[in-house]
């Protein structure tokens, strides 16, 4: 087993190089949960380390695991799913990009948990280099919509950093 | 360019910069980590049927499997840091930072140009070819360091390599690797005390092509 001809230290191995990426990702999906959500991903992941197609990427497969994890979690909670985001509204003017310039960390963390999960994991997957095959296998979409979702997502975080500034 | 387009543009390169390089990141504890490496690489590592071997060798074969796990961890974050610095500086060329401080299409004009510039040499042997123009070079910065950064172009597309004391970065030695950043392909590699940085938005296999031209030993040098 393990992933059709490696062995389970190598799929280990291998898997556990990504913990500090499926950390960050669970962080700002999970906050606090964070810890919890990782150590169930990669319990999962072990158990369908022959399910791991050899040569692709295993990041991948381990952020599609753990966003997997991360609903049905929501869900055990009793949590109901998020509400459709309203269309982003851009100014596009000096102003943001004055905004843009004088950013610190701390405002855009803000800015992108203001923004619900899907499309925080639509940027932070995009900051990871998936592929949009990746990303659409990911988050369980089709690929021509990966482009669209990621557009939409940044629009958002533009507009919620505007907003966030106001405030 | 429409200005509006243009704003547009700049405002998404600001956006990609600072998620880049000001997001904060959360990394796993080392208490997660050890964990993990115990429960699943330790696991797997550790021989079963002598107990009396275990117990003098567990402590050594965990340690052993957190360093197997830890060490590449640390180096894969590291090169992702790299990867995602170059991006950066990439970014900030297209929005004109540094600009072409010498325009010369031949290598023997740029090399020397830095000479008294930077407190290295950059080696780069390779001088362009039709398929990838030489456009010329300027002194930049590189996560806070002095940098040679020589531009080349494919098509319509820019080519950014910075070249860099390599000294405490985690520049892989041997053939150049890749890595896809927010849809930028970069390639980071080192030669000597020298660290390579190749960033474009060109597909990977260009990326690869030109990355092998400059590293083969028998690389063109046009005058």
């Amino acid at each position: 087993m393990f992933g059709r001809g490696r062995s389970g230290d190598d799929f280990a191995r291998d898997a556990l190089a990504h913990a500090d990426s499926l950390h960050n990702l669970a962080r700002y999906l999970a906050g606090d949960g964070a810890e919890d959500l990782v150590q169930e991903t990669y319990a999962r992941a072990m158990a369908a380390a022959d399910r791991f197609e050899r040569g692709s990427n295993l990041k991948a497969f381990l952020f599609r695991i753990l966003r997997n994890t991360f609903i049905d979690q929501a869900r055990r909670k009793g949590h109901e799913p998020e509400p459709p985001e309203p269309e982003p509204d851009l100014l596009r003017d000096d102003a943001e990009l004055e905004l843009l310039r004088g950013l610190v960390g701390r405002d855009i963390e803000e800015a992108l948990l203001r923004l619900s999960p899907d499309s925080r994991a639509a940027i932070l997957l995009d900051l990871e280099g998936l592929t949009e095959a990746e990303m659409a296998d990911v988050m369980g979409c089709a690929r021509g919509t990966v482009k669209s979702r990621l557009s939409r997502a940044r629009a958002l975080l533009r507009q919620s950093l505007r907003l966030y500034r106001r405030t | 360019m429409d200005p509006n387009e243009a704003r547009e543009q700049e405002a998404e390169q600001l956006l990609t910069a600072a998620l880049l390089v000001k997001l904060p990141q959360h990394p796993a504890s080392l208490a997660l980590k050890r964990q993990l490496a115990d429960r699943y690489a330790g696991a797997t590592r550790v021989p079963r049927p002598r107990r009396a071997l275990f117990a003098l060798g567990a402590a050594s074969a965990v340690a052993a499997a957190a360093l197997v796990v830890l060490v590449p961890m640390r180096l894969d974050r590291a090169r992702g840091a790299l990867a995602g610095g170059a991006v950066q500086e990439h970014v900030a060329v297209l929005r004109g930072e540094p600009q072409l401080q010498i325009v010369s299409s031949g290598i023997h004009e740029v090399k020397p140009w830095f000479a008294g510039k930077l407190d290295f040499a950059p080696a780069v042997s390779f001088g362009g070819d039709a398929e990838f123009p030489l456009l010329g070079g300027a002194v930049a910065t590189f996560l806070g360091r002095p940098a040679a950064y020589v531009e080349f172009a494919r098509r319509a597309h820019r080519i950014s390599l910075f070249v860099l004391r390599a000294d405490g970065l985690s520049f892989p030695h041997g053939p150049p690797e890749l890595r896809t950043v927010l849809g930028f392909e970069v390639a980071l590699w080192r030669e000597g005390d020298l660290g390579y940085a190749l960033v474009s938005d060109v597909d990977r296999a260009e990326l690869a092509s030109f990355a092998a031209r400059l590293t083969s030993p028998g690389a063109s040098q046009p005058e």
